[in-house]
């Protein structure tokens, strides 16, 4: 819940920014569609457009195999800080 | 031939002249087997999402090159034997898209090595951390 209120207006952000490609590299870009666990969020919630959410996945997964930004964190694996790998 | 981008991390452990000698023995494999460097971009060292084979950091090194298909293989088997090679992959860019894309990351890798004077604020700045914290413990039970 408390993740759907912000986002509660809804718009494709990269539609916005009329981004063509997403550059895995490119955490910046990354950032709007990840959770703050590192999760892939749903369309639902950040109302991201079909096009520009399959891109983000290709690019967040790619991300995730570069060890630019982990699969998973919980308990077990904490991050000490998430953001210091998202400037 | 193709649009390719590699993208590999050396280990940490390594002085800087054995690091250097990895990604220059890393380009020598795909200068001898036909294939054509484009642009580097020496990202330096990072530090890692998640530990790779205990080690925290890596240093990251991308790629960009036109090389025929039957090289990668050959780049691909060479790094996994290479025990100084924590990660690597490669990515093909073959719609015209992806290729006007491409283009634009060489050059703004170009850019950049070509202003050498704006790389070392990278270190300092303090990472603004504020923004995490708050809506956390709510869904810690799930
Ligand atoms: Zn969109």
């Amino acid at each position: 819940m408390a993740e759907r209120r912000k986002f509660k207006k809804r718009y494709c952000r990269y539609c916005e920014q009329k981004v063509e490609f997403i550059d895995y590299k490119d955490l910046n870009l990354l950032k709007f569609s990840l959770s703050e666990r590192f999760k892939i969020m749903p369309r639902r919630l950040t109302g991201n457009c079909k096009r520009h959410q399959e891109m983000v996945t290709v690019a967040i997964k790619r991300a995730r195999q570069t060890a630019l930004i982990p699969y998973v964190v919980d308990r077990k694996n904490v991050v000490d800080n998430p953001f210091e790998l998202i400037r | 031939m193709n649009h390719y981008e590699t993208l590999f991390v050396v280990k940490p452990t390594l002085t800087d002249e054995e690091t250097k000698a990895q990604i220059e023995k890393n380009i020598a494999i795909i200068t001898d087997n036909g294939g054509e460097i484009v642009a580097i971009d020496d990202m330096g060292m990072r530090k890692l999402a998640y530990p790779v084979e205990k080690n925290e950091r890596g240093y990251y090194t991308v790629v960009y090159h036109k090389a025929p298909a039957t090289l990668i293989a050959e780049l691909e088997r060479q790094m996994r034997y290479n025990e100084d090679v924590l990660k690597f992959m490669t990515v093909k860019y073959a719609k015209k898209k992806e290729i006007a894309q491409y283009d634009k990351m060489v050059a703004a890798v170009v850019k950049k090595n070509d202003a050498p004077a704006a790389q070392p604020k990278q270190e300092e700045a303090p990472a603004p951390e504020a923004t995490e914290p708050a809506a956390e413990p709510a869904k810690e039970e799930a």
